[in-house]
């Protein structure tokens, strides 16, 4: 079985911005992501409010190259990080089937 | 308690004692009813580390419920009151809520900007919430006039949609557009690009969200099953829709629970908040209930009409507003509209604020 060195761009934040995250990812060139419902506590969680859905806190993940895990970081940390509760990292990792997500 | 009775005290300074009793008896007759303690017993629970969790998902799905219960009932009474004397009756409340709609989110802008000396983002972003209505106030308001024997006109549900709207849509715009000018000077000095406005994106979520989606489909769907379903057919939609009946009012009672819940939790927040916001979160739905009644009076709403009227006009969003804010206005501080929305207007209005208009009704003339 072959694996592929991807990098994991992992996004946590306020639920209002979280679906545009996503779609700003999928438009630097990411092929797809992962959302989920989180909960956790953290030094500006105070300023989560709900979204119509009830989330306060969501998770995006990106299975990507190493150039776009970059684009993806550098649009996040300037759109966002001044003015909404929101955390971002990056992990490797070796993926199955990595192929599909090069575009 | 005591910033309560202080906040009260220009408003205690002009009424007679034959009036304040008046008003003690109403206040007792609200007080007294499930509803009401419903969300005392949510505050108390909250406060004391109590067990009480009500579910995420059964507090969407009443609000579900809720909203849908208020739009058909709206579109059925509706089609009563077009089908008896056409839209002659309607066009004038029609017309007062979207003056109030858009007058609303200004006076608090402006009693915010330059009386409380907030920031432009944070006045802005209060207001929003402040211009827009709270559904559940509405609910409240509604099953208050009709224990007093005195129903609203049928068609209150078609205001509180049209009210959903244009006071967000105001403060942000007014909000965005001057703390645009502090942004781009902001992002000129750091040398990089000012990033996007959201505001179209928000715009667009409050116009076609959960809220008005539910109430104003749900409105056009009660309309027009009224003028063409037989009302043998209709019966069981009505039976179980309806605003008098056991399902609205007992779920009304699960809903106001969850939100003592949640605005116990917020009463830790009114230490940060100040009094000012404590303060403005107290008489401004006074001062605009007032011109609410009276303009609703003069619009020809019958007694109930005119106090539901002037709850919904006072009443803060809670629900489409802080996602909306958040988006356009990101440096304003969420805490201080939630705290003011949920933990000093909403509770005042159930409480003291709907027996207080009533009141207030009755002394502008309404009948």
């Amino acid at each position: 079985m072959q694996l592929y060195p991807l990098k994991l761009v992992t996004v946590v934040g306020e639920s209002v911005i979280m679906e545009d995250i996503a779609e700003e990812g999928m438009k630097l060139g990411a092929t797809g992501f992962t959302m989920s419902e989180v909960s956790g506590h953290g030094s500006r969680s105070a300023r989560n409010v709900a979204s119509t859905t009830g989330a306060q806190t969501m998770k995006v993940e990106f299975v990507v190259p190493a150039d776009i895990a970059t684009s993806i970081l550098t649009h996040v940390s300037h759109q966002y990080f001044e003015d909404y509760a929101v955390i971002a990292w990056l992990g490797d990792v070796q993926v199955v089937r990595g192929q599909q997500y090069v575009k | 308690m005591m910033v309560f009775a202080m906040a009260m005290l220009p408003v205690w300074a002009v009424i007679t004692g034959e009036q304040a009793s008046r008003i003690l008896e109403s206040l007792e007759r609200n007080l007294l009813t499930p509803i009401p303690l419903c969300f005392v017993l949510g505050i108390i629970c909250t406060r004391i580390h109590g067990g009480i969790k009500i579910p995420k998902e059964l507090y969407y799905s009443i609000a579900i419920f809720l909203l849908m219960s208020i739009g058909f009932m709206g579109g059925h009474e509706l089609a009563h009151e077009y089908e008896a004397h056409g839209v002659s009756t309607i066009w004038k409340p029609a017309l007062a809520t979207l003056f109030l709609g858009c007058l609303t989110p200004i006076t608090s802008y402006l009693v915010l900007h330059y009386v409380g000396r907030l920031s432009i983002a944070d006045s802005a972003g209060i207001a929003a919430h402040y211009g827009s209505t709270s559904a559940v106030t509405y609910a409240v308001a509604n099953s208050f006039v009709e224990q007093t024997q005195h129903p609203a006109n049928s068609f209150l549900p078609t205001l509180v949609t049209i009210l959903e709207c244009p006071g967000i849509a105001i403060a942000l715009i007014v909000g965005a557009t001057l703390s645009a000018r502090e942004r781009a000077a902001k992002a000129a000095a750091s040398g990089r690009p000012a990033k996007e406005s959201k505001l179209g994106e928000a715009l667009y979520e409050v116009i076609t969200g959960q809220s008005i989606m539910l109430m104003a489909g749900l409105l056009l769907i009660g309309f027009i099953s009224t003028m063409f379903m037989d009302s043998k057919s209709f019966q069981p939609f009505y039976d179980f829709f309806q605003s008098k009946g056991m399902l609205f009012r007992g779920v009304l009672c699960i809903f106001l629970l969850e939100m003592g819940l949640v605005a116990g939790e917020k009463l830790g927040d009114l230490l940060k908040v100040g009094p000012f916001l404590i303060a403005f979160g107290i008489l401004m739905p006074l001062a605009h209930g007032f011109v609410a009644a009276y303009l609703g009076h003069a619009a020809g709403l019958n007694l109930g009409g005119c106090t539901v009227f002037a709850a919904i006009v006072s009443s803060a969003s809670y629900i489409a507003a802080p996602p909306a804010v958040r988006l356009t206005l990101p440096e304003a501080n969420p805490t201080l509209s939630i705290t003011a929305a949920l933990a000093i207007t909403f509770p005042f209005n159930i409480a003291f604020g709907i027996p207080i208009y009533y009141e207030m009704a009755k002394w502008v003339g309404a009948q």
